[in-house]
């Protein structure tokens, strides 16, 4: 495993050699998101979605393949944001960026509070701990009626904007998602090479070893679930101000078994396999768009084949197949 | 709000879904006792059985336990094309357990699409299987349904407990269960035990379905809320045993009957995973200690 695009071994944490290799995930993504907004329409809001998917499971690779940890559980923080925000912007009347900031706010308190002790579990106990508080919070929010107006959705909510201005527009908001995702992926791919990338990288290989190095290892976990969980929170913000509408269906246990499938087919632990994964995940089966069914369908069963035969994603088949 | 003469009738209803929790999560400790597996796809059986039942009676005007019998049957045998398909071609890669867990809980969703796509999104029920007014036993009701759950349930448990102890296949599940390499070395065929183990519990998973479907209504997406109940049951008992799992389900079923009593129904499920997460916080090894292995 020596290619640039597999650096989830500590000791390709050096600044990659700018390959070809490495360049070429991001022109995918480039490529993709400049026809979308060059187009508009449909393609648009395709790419829309698949962006802010982005954004989440950007998230998720932080905390499961940098420091090689465990959650079913994101979804509750993008629950947690987005109906915030929300609740904030169309039944408050907020403004949509401290809705948001809130919203994070919010997210990080909790995952601070259940992260604590949750992340003290090993195994099936943090998967299904994990589990649950995903499902807490989806119970939550279809009981909470008052607030969230359970099945039926709030609706109404602004688009994302500040100081009076209102990105309306698919390109704008494309533009927008886009600079949020390049963001985050320059926050990651930052923070691998940082000194807390090394101390998870260090906890991805073996706890124990890492702390027999004086790495603070319940600190680092911490600390990579709380990033996972606001990244997860912005998501979901991002979502119901894009859409304008929240339920909680949209949160539920599809957006987990589709971000882990998006996870798995960019790749694990590499900086660009999630927005490759995201959007690859939202281009294919567009041609089943209409039948929701089938989609949760072919995504778990395409989880299941790659979990089998590729389970380091995408970008290890092509590596590996392509090695000179 | 809540009327403490009602006390008395929700525990005993809160008895007969705790035994369906208990089957459940007996079903998690099989699995888990053979491989080491933790199958997150065990709410799938549950649903399977309630919905398989319900076709059989709607399309081919089976009675109901014929009915009954033939779904058992066919859930177990999905059991076995589960582990086949999913299990087995990634236990041996080595998978890692978080593998595992993920591919057994996207085999959940694809039954359940495929459940959907086939039967439909309505809600589906059973007839109760003795159609008789409930008894009364000092001013509480107890309905014949649920004599039905705990008779079968605890015939269950017997036969299982008579399984494990007495024939050749449950002593080598056992034997695998303590040390499956030295099983392995008897020459226990340990990856036919795993596909015994997966037919057991699926089988059980429908039972319960069957059972529990008559006293509410059975939809493809019932499963996981089931699973996570079951696993909290195996959890509460101490993880892989399965007697433990069966009493930890009795708690829960009557944990969680107070808590709607106390709350309202909409809360159950915020009920039951908040005792999950107390009991994972607090101790994790169960009410009587996890086995050891």
């Amino acid at each position: 495993m020596t290619s640039s695009l597999s650096i989830t071994s500590p000791e390709t944490a050096h600044r990659p050699r700018l390959s070809w290799r490495t360049v070429l995930p991001y022109g995918f993504a480039a490529a993709v998101v400049g026809y979308a907004i060059a187009v508009g329409g449909y393609p648009a809001t395709v790419v829309g979605f698949a962006l802010i998917y982005a954004v989440f499971v950007i998230g998720l690779n932080l905390f499961m393949g940098f420091a090689n940890q465990v959650s079913f559980g994101q979804n509750a923080f993008a629950a947690i944001g987005g109906y915030t925000s929300a609740v904030l912007t169309a039944t408050y009347e907020w403004t949509p960026l401290p809705a948001m900031g809130v919203g994070m706010a919010a997210a990080l308190v909790i995952a601070g509070l259940i992260g604590w002790p949750t992340l003290r579990l090993k195994g099936h106990y943090l998967a299904m701990g994990t589990l649950a508080i995903g499902l807490i919070v989806q119970e939550i929010t279809v009981e909470w009626t008052s607030v969230t107006q359970g099945y039926m959705g709030l609706s109404g909510i602004p688009p994302m904007g500040a100081f009076g201005f209102e990105i309306t527009s698919d390109r704008g908001q494309l533009i927008m998602l886009a600079s949020v995702v390049a963001a985050a992926t320059f926050l990651s791919a930052r923070l691998k090479r940082s000194r807390m990338g090394r101390a998870l990288s260090a906890v991805a290989g073996s706890e124990e070893a890492a702390r027999a190095l004086g790495i603070a290892v319940a600190r680092y976990k911490l600390l990579a679930f709380l990033l996972s969980a606001a990244l997860a929170s912005l998501a979901g913000s991002l979502f119901v101000h894009v859409v304008g509408f929240v339920s909680p269906e949209v949160f539920g246990l599809h957006m987990v078994i589709l971000t882990f499938t998006m996870l798995y087919v960019g790749g694990i632990g590499t900086i660009a396999g999630p927005v490759v994964g995201a959007l690859i995940i939202s281009l294919l089966p567009e041609t089943f768009r209409g039948f929701k069914e089938y989609q949760d369908l072919a995504y778990g069963a395409a989880l299941i084949l790659m979990l089998i035969y590729a389970p380091k994603g995408l970008s290890a088949l092509f590596s590996h197949r392509r090695r000179p | 709000m809540a009327d403490f003469s009602y006390i008395p009738q929700v525990l005993v209803s809160g008895l007969g879904i705790g035994c369906v929790y208990g089957l459940i999560g007996i079903g998690f400790c099989v699995i888990y006792n053979a491989s080491g597996i933790v199958n997150f796809a065990q709410g799938a059986f549950v649903m399977l059985g309630g919905m398989i039942t319900h076709g059989l009676l709607q399309r081919y005007g089976l009675p109901l336990l014929p009915a009954a019998l033939i779904a058992i049957a066919v859930v177990a045998l999905l059991g076995v094309v589960l582990e086949r398909v999913v299990v087995r071609p990634l236990w041996d890669r080595k998978a890692t357990m978080f593998t595992m867990i993920l591919a057994t809980l996207a085999a959940q969703i694809v039954i359940e699409r495929l459940t959907l796509i086939v039967g439909g999104d309505q809600p589906k029920t059973l007839p109760v299987f003795t159609d008789l007014p409930p008894l009364q036993i000092g001013g509480v009701a107890v309905s014949f349904q649920l004599l039905w759950i705990v008779g079968a349930s605890l015939l269950a448990v017997g036969a299982l407990a008579a399984f494990f102890r007495l024939t050749r296949t449950g002593k080598a599940m056992r034997a695998c269960a303590i040390n499956r390499e030295a099983a392995a070395l008897q020459g226990i065929p340990v990856s036919r035990m795993l596909a015994a183990a997966f037919a057991i519990s699926a089988g059980l998973g429908a039972m319960a379905g069957i059972l529990i479907t008559p006293t509410q209504y059975t939809a493809f997406n019932v499963g996981v809320p089931f699973a996570i109940s079951g696993f909290i049951a195996a959890i509460v008992g101490g993880f892989g045993r399965p007697f433990g799992a069966f009493l930890g389900g009795l708690m829960l079923g009557l944990v969680q009957s107070l808590a709607i009593l106390g709350f309202g129904a909409g809360w159950k499920t915020v009920a039951a995973l908040s005792v999950l997460l107390l009991f994972l916080f607090i101790r994790p090894s169960g009410l009587l200690g996890a086995a050891t292995k």
